[in-house]
C-alpha cells in the first residue's frame, strides 16, 4: 500500500499528474464498470525548480496527424538513427542534430527522469506583457483611497517594461491617453451603448487594423511591427504620469438621488477593454483587471437596477424565474470573455463590496479565461490588498509566478479517448482520432487554450477507454498519454512543457485486486467533484447530489466486500476507506449547496475550485482540523463534533476560511489571564501555537482567506460548527456532560447515519 | 532593510480581515517555500486524521451516566480550575516565534539632506542624458519628498528605508535600491505614493546612464556603510 502511495507522490511531484485509477481497465465494459472514470488532475506548469529548461526544440513525430513529442517512452535504434512513436508506431529519422547519439550519450527528452521536460524556443517577436486596469469610481472616498494606493504599489510590483492602460467608468467610461506630458486627455463613452470592436477602435482613433483571429493557431506571432498605442505605454516612460493619474482620480462626479444605487457601466467598460486589446494586441499576454465595488446598473450587462428598493437577486429569485436582468447580462459577459479568450486575454475580477457585485453574471469572464476572481468587503482590507500583492509574486529564481496564452493539448495512446476537460479553459475545437464522442466537460476536443495560468493552477482531464471486450490488451501492456503545453513565460519567452505518461493495463476480470489497490481516492474524490460542480452549474442544479450519491452507491457495490442484504458485513479496503466521507462532505459544501450563500459567493467558491491542486481542492471538500493540547504535539482529529473538546484548541482550514476555536476550559482559562503568569508559560505558547500555523497557511495562500479567532459559544463558532460532521446533536442527548464533545443543533444527518444508509444500498440485492 | 511584521487586518471595513504580512516577510515565506519540500510533506498542516474503524466511524462515546439535572448538566463537566505549569516542553510545531519588527529601535536619526543631497545629485547626473520633461518630474517628486518629511508626514520606517536606499544607489546596487523602493511601496503605501515614483524612475534613469563617475563617492560611502550594515545584522539585508 504504501508503494502506491509513494508512487502516486513521485508522479504528482514529478508530472503534476494524479490518475484516479493507476491501473487501467483494459476494456470499455470494464471501464464504465469502475464508476470513477479514467482521469487525471494535471497541473501543467507546476513549480519545477529542478528542471532547467532546455534551448532547444523539441522532436516531433513526422506522422502529420500525431507529431507526438519524442519522449522517454519511445522506443530508439541508435544504429539506425530511428526513433518509433510510441502513440501511432510511425519510425522516424532523427534529425541531423541527433547523430551523435548512443545508448551512452542520450539526449535529455530520452531520459526516464525527463518524463517531464521543458522547452523554450524562439518564434516571432517577443511582446511585453499588458496590463489594463478597468477601475469602478463609485465607491466610497475610504475605498477608493485605498484602492488608488493599491494599484500605484501594483506599478512598481510589474515587470518594468510591460505595457499599462487605464480605463475608469462610473456612469461613463473613460479611457485615459497615457502620455510623458503634463497634460492628460480621456475619450469619454456613454456607459448605455455597447459599441463593436470596429466602433470602439475607430473611436480611439486605433490605426492598425484588427489582425483576424487564427482559430486553433493561438500562438502564431503576429508579423506585423508593435503599434503602440497612446492608451497602452510602456509602465517604465510613464510611471510618474500614471502615477499622478491614479492619485487624482475622483469618485465619480454624478449625482446619485437618495435611494439610488450609482449609475455603474460595468458591461461598457469591459466591452470597450476587450476590444481595445483586441484591435491592438491579439494573441499576446495580456491581463484586464477589473476593480469593481458594486453591481453593474446600467447598459449592457446591468444586474440590477439603479432603485435600491429592488434588491439585487438571490437563489430565491432565480428559482423562481425572478432574475430580470441575469440572462441578458450573463449573455454579455459571455460573449466578452469568448472574445477575450479568443484573443489569448484574460480578465480578472477582484469586487470588494458589502453586497453582490454581479459575480454570477461576470463569471464566465474569470472563469473562460483563466483570470483571478478574487471577493472581499473593502478594498481598504487587508484581504483585498495582500491577495492582489500576492498577482504579482515571483518565484525562487525571480520570475512572475504567471503564464500567458498556453494551449494544452492531450495525446492519448489507441485505447484511449479524450472525454473532456474542466478548468478555466476553452475548446479549441481540435477534432482528432483520439477525441471521444462522449463528452465529460468541455469536450470534443483534444486541444484547450488557458489564456492565463499559474504554477498551481490544475485542470481535470477525464478519458474513455475505447478497447473493445474481446480485444485484450496484451499482458504487460501499458497505456500512455502526453500532455503538450504551449505557453509564454512571464519573461516572454516562449516555452513548451511536455509530460509523457504511462500506466499498465490490468484485466478487471482477473486482475481486479490490482486495479483496485491502484486506486487514488483523493483525486478520484476530487475529479468527480469537479465533475459535480460543473454539472450544477451547467444543466442539472439539485440533481447533482441524487447524481453523486448514485454513483457513490455503485462504487461502493463494485468495490466493497460484504455479504448480500447484510450491511453489517460490510468493508472497503484502504484504498477506498476514505472516499465516502469526502463525497459525505462534498454533498454539505457550498459548491453544491447553495443555502446560506449568496449567488455570487457560491459562483466565487466555484471559480476556486474549478482551478486548484488536489491539495487545496481536498481542503475545500473536506476542511482540515488540527487540534492542540497540554497532551502532545498539534494533531489532525476527525472533522467531527466529536473533536471539539472544552481543553483542546482548534485550528480548522476550510481554504476561505482559517477558524481557530478555544475550547470551554481553555477560554476561561485565557480570561483568567494565565497566559500572563510566568509559571503558566507553556499555556501562552499553546494559545501561540494555532496562530504560529494560521500564520504560515495565511502568508502562502491565494487568495487570502477569512480569519476567524473564536472561542466556545462565541458566534462565530458557527463556522466551525457548520463544517464538522454533526455526530452529537441535540436529539442525541445521551452524551451531553461528558468529555465527548459538542452537539450540534442541526437536522443535518451525520456522517454515521449516511454511512448506514450507504451500506443498506450498497449490499441490498434489489438495487 | 526589509521590515519583518505583522499587523492586524481592518475589522472596520473587512469581516473576519486577516492580518496583514509586511513585504518582506512575504519575500522571506517565498524564498523559504521549497517547493519539493511543500510536495513532498504537503506542508505541516495538510495531514487528516486517519478515519477511526473501517469507514470513518469516529469510537462511540464512552457510556455515560444518566445526565445530572439541568444544573449539573449546564456546568459539567467542571474544568480544571487551572491549567498544568510548565513543566515539558510547549506544544509548539514552529520551533520560533513570528518574527517581530527589528532594527528599527537602533536606528540613530538621519537628516533629510543624508538622504536628498544624493539623490538630488544622481538626478544632476542624469540631467545629461535623460529627457529634460522626466528629470523635471523627478525633481518635482523629490520636492514633495523634501515637503513631507521636514513637516514630519514621514514615519521612522520609511525615513530609514530612504536612507538605506540612497546609500545602495551610491554604491550603484541598483536592485537593492529597487527592492528597497517596492517593500515601501508595498509596506507604506500611504505615505510614499505621491513621490517613491520618482525615486523609482531615478533609479532606472540612473542605471541606464553611462557608468556616472561616483566611484570617489563610492569609497566613502564603502567605509561608512560598513559599520551600518554590521549594526542592522543579518538578515536585514533586502534579499535580491
Amino acid at each position: 500500500m504504501a508503494t502506491y502511495l509513494e508512487f502516486i507522490q513521485q508522479n504528482e511531484e514529478r508530472d503534476g499528474v494524479r490518475f484516479s485509477w493507476n491501473v487501467w481497465p483494459s476494456s470499455r465494459l470494464e471501464a464504465t464498470r469502475m464508476v470513477v472514470p479514467l482521469a487525471c488532475l494535471l497541473t501543467p506548469l507546476k513549480e519545477r525548480l529542478d528542471l532547467p529548461p532546455v534551448q532547444y526544440e523539441p522532436v516531433l513525430c513526422s506522422r502529420p496527424t500525431c507529431k507526438t513529442v519524442l519522449n522517454p517512452l519511445c522506443q530508439v535504434d541508435y544504429r539506425a538513427k530511428l526513433w518509433a512513436c510510441n502513440f501511432c508506431f510511425q519510425r522516424n529519422q532523427f534529425p541531423p542534430a541527433y547523430a551523435g547519439i548512443s545508448e551512452t550519450n542520450q539526449p535529455a527528452e530520452l531520459m526516464p527522469q525527463f518524463s517531464t521536460i521543458e522547452y523554450i524556443v524562439q518564434r516571432g517577436p517577443q511582446t511585453p506583457l499588458i496590463f489594463l486596469y478597468v477601475v469602478d469610481t463609485c465607491l466610497e472616498e475610504e475605498d477608493l483611497q485605498a484602492l488608488k494606493e493599491s494599484l500605484q504599489m501594483s506599478l512598481s510590483l510589474l515587470p518594468p517594461d510591460a505595457l499599462v492602460g487605464l480605463i475608469t467608468f462610473g456612469r461613463m467610461v473613460q479611457v485615459h491617453e497615457l502620455s510623458c506630458e503634463g497634460i492628460s486627455k480621456s475619450y469619454v463613452f456613454r456607459g448605455t451603448k455597447d459599441l463593436t470592436a470596429k466602433q470602439i477602435q475607430d473611436m480611439l482613433g486605433l490605426t492598425r487594423p484588427a489582425a483576424p483571429v487564427q482559430q486553433g493557431r493561438p500562438f502564431q506571432p503576429h508579423e506585423q511591427p508593435l503599434v503602440s498605442s497612446r492608451f497602452l505605454q510602456p509602465i517604465h516612460k510613464i510611471d510618474m504620469n500614471l502615477t499622478d493619474l491614479l492619485g487624482e482620480l475622483q469618485r465619480d462626479p454624478w449625482p446619485v438621488i437618495q435611494g439610488n444605487r450609482p449609475l455603474r457601466s460595468t458591461g461598457v467598460a469591459l466591452s470597450i477593454a476587450v476590444g481595445l486589446l483586441e484591435g491592438t494586441f491579439p494573441n499576446t499576454g495580456a491581463r484586464i483587471m477589473l476593480f469593481t465595488g458594486g453591481p453593474p446598473t446600467q447598459g449592457p450587462g446591468m444586474v440590477v437596477g439603479d432603485e435600491l428598493k429592488t434588491p439585487i437577486r438571490s437563489w430565491h429569485d432565480i428559482e423562481k424565474d425572478n432574475a430580470r436582468f441575469m440572462k441578458k447580462a450573463m449573455k454579455h459577459y459571455e460573449t466578452l470573455a469568448n472574445r477575450t479568450a479568443a484573443n489569448g486575454h484574460c480578465i480578472d475580477i477582484y469586487a470588494c463590496a458589502l453586497d453582490q457585485t454581479g459575480l454570477l453574471e461576470m463569471k464566465c469572464c474569470a472563469n473562460l479565461t483563466g483570470g483571478h476572481m478574487v471577493m472581499g468587503d473593502s478594498f481598504n482590507t487587508s484581504l483585498f490588498k495582500q491577495t492582489f500583492q500576492r498577482v504579482f509574486s515571483k518565484d525562487l529564481s525571480g520570475e512572475f509566478r504567471m503564464a500567458f496564452g498556453a494551449t494544452l493539448e492531450v495525446k492519448t495512446s489507441r485505447e484511449l479517448k479524450i472525454a473532456g476537460a474542466i478548468g478555466p479553459c476553452i475548446s479549441l475545437n481540435a477534432k482528432g482520432p483520439c477525441v471521444s464522442e462522449n463528452e465529460l466537460g468541455v469536450g470534443g476536443t483534444c486541444q484547450w487554450k488557458i489564456c492565463s495560468l499559474d504554477p498551481t493552477m490544475t485542470l481535470a482531464i477525464y478519458f474513455e477507454v475505447v478497447n473493445q471486450h474481446n480485444a485484450p490488451i496484451p499482458q504487460g501492456g501499458r497505456g500512455a498519454v502526453q500532455f503538450v503545453t504551449h505557453y509564454q513565460h512571464s519573461s516572454m519567452q516562449r516555452r513548451i512543457r511536455v509530460t509523457t505518461v504511462a500506466r499498465n493495463w490490468a484485466d478487471a476480470q482477473s486482475q481486479l485486486q490490482h486495479i483496485e489497490a491502484a486506486f487514488d481516492q483523493e483525486a478520484a474524490a476530487v475529479l468527480m467533484a469537479r465533475l459535480g460542480v460543473y454539472r450544477a452549474e451547467s444543466e442539472e442544479g439539485p440533481d447533482v447530489l441524487r447524481w453523486l450519491d448514485r454513483q457513490l452507491i455503485r462504487l461502493c457495490q463494485k468495490f466493497g466486500q460484504y455479504n448480500k442484504d447484510d450491511p453489517n458485513s460490510f468493508r472497503l479496503s484502504d484504498s477506498f476507506s476514505l472516499y465516502p466521507q469526502f463525497m459525505f462532505h462534498l454533498r454539505r459544501s457550498p459548491f453544491l449547496q447553495v443555502f446560506n450563500n449568496s449567488p455570487d459567493e457560491s459562483s466565487y467558491y466555484r471559480h476556486n475550485f474549478a482551478r486548484q491542486d488536489l491539495t487545496q481542492s481536498l481542503i475545500m471538500i473536506q476542511p482540515i482540523l488540527y487540534s492542540y493540547s497540554f497532551y502532545g504535539p498539534p494533531e489532525p482529529v476527525l472533522l467531527d463534533s466529536s473533536s471539539i473538546l472544552a481543553d483542546r484548541i482548534l485550528l480548522m482550514d476550510t481554504f476561505f476560511q482559517l477558524v481557530i476555536y478555544l475550547g470551554e476550559t481553555i477560554a476561561q482559562w485565557r480570561k483568567a489571564g494565565y497566559q500572563d503568569m510566568p509559571e503558566y508559560e507553556n499555556f501562552k505558547h499553546l494559545l501561540q501555537a494555532p496562530l504560529d500555523d494560521a500564520q504560515e497557511i495565511l502568508q502562502t495562500r491565494f487568495p487570502m482567506p477569512r480569519y476567524i479567532n473564536t472561542e466556545h459559544g462565541g458566534s462565530q463558532a458557527r463556522f466551525l460548527l457548520s463544517k464538522v460532521n454533526p455526530s452529537q446533536t441535540h436529539n442525541s442527548l445521551y452524551a451531553w456532560g461528558q468529555e465527548s464533545g459538542a452537539p450540534i443543533l442541526t437536522d443535518d444527518v451525520s456522517l454515521q447515519v449516511f454511512m448506514d444508509h450507504l451500506k443498506k444500498l450498497a449490499v441490498s440485492s434489489a438495487s | 532593510m526589509a521590515e519583518l511584521y505583522v499587523k492586524p487586518g481592518n475589522p472596520e471595513r473587512g469581516w473576519n480581515d486577516p492580518p496583514q504580512f509586511s513585504y518582506g516577510l512575504q519575500r522571506q515565506r517565498a524564498a523559504a517555500a521549497d517547493p519539493k519540500a511543500a510536495g513532498a510533506k504537503r506542508g505541516p498542516l495538510t495531514r487528516r486524521a486517519a478515519a477511526a474503524g473501517d469507514e470513518a466511524r469516529p469510537p462511540p462515546p464512552p457510556p455515560s451516566p444518566p445526565p445530572h439535572g439541568p444544573e449539573s448538566a449546564l456546568s459539567s463537566p467542571a474544568p480544571p480550575a487551572f491549567p498544568p505549569k510548565s513543566a515539558g516542553l510547549p506544544p509548539s510545531t514552529l520551533p520560533d516565534p513570528p518574527l517581530k519588527t527589528n532594527a528599527l529601535e537602533a536606528e540613530e536619526e538621519c537628516g533629510v539632506e543624508d538622504v536628498l543631497s544624493p539623490l538630488n545629485e544622481a538626478l544632476d547626473h542624469c540631467r545629461e542624458s535623460a529627457r529634460k520633461q522626466v528629470c523635471d518630474d523627478i525633481s518635482k517628486r523629490l520636492v514633495t519628498l523634501e515637503q513631507m518629511w521636514t513637516q514630519g508626514r514621514l514615519s521612522a520606517p520609511v525615513r530609514r528605508g530612504m536612507r538605506i536606499l540612497t546609500e545602495e544607489l551610491k554604491c550603484q546596487h541598483w536592485d537593492a535600491a529597487d527592492e528597497i523602493h517596492r517593500s515601501l511601496m508595498v509596506d507604506h503605501i500611504n505615505e510614499v505614493s505621491q513621490w517613491m515614483v520618482g525615486v523609482k524612475r531615478l533609479i532606472a534613469e540612473t542605471r541606464k546612464s553611462p557608468t556616472v563617475d561616483l566611484a570617489l563617492e563610492e569609497q566613502e560611502v564603502g567605509t561608512q556603510l560598513e559599520p551600518e550594515h554590521q549594526r542592522l545584522g543579518p538578515g536585514t539585508l533586502p534579499a535580491i
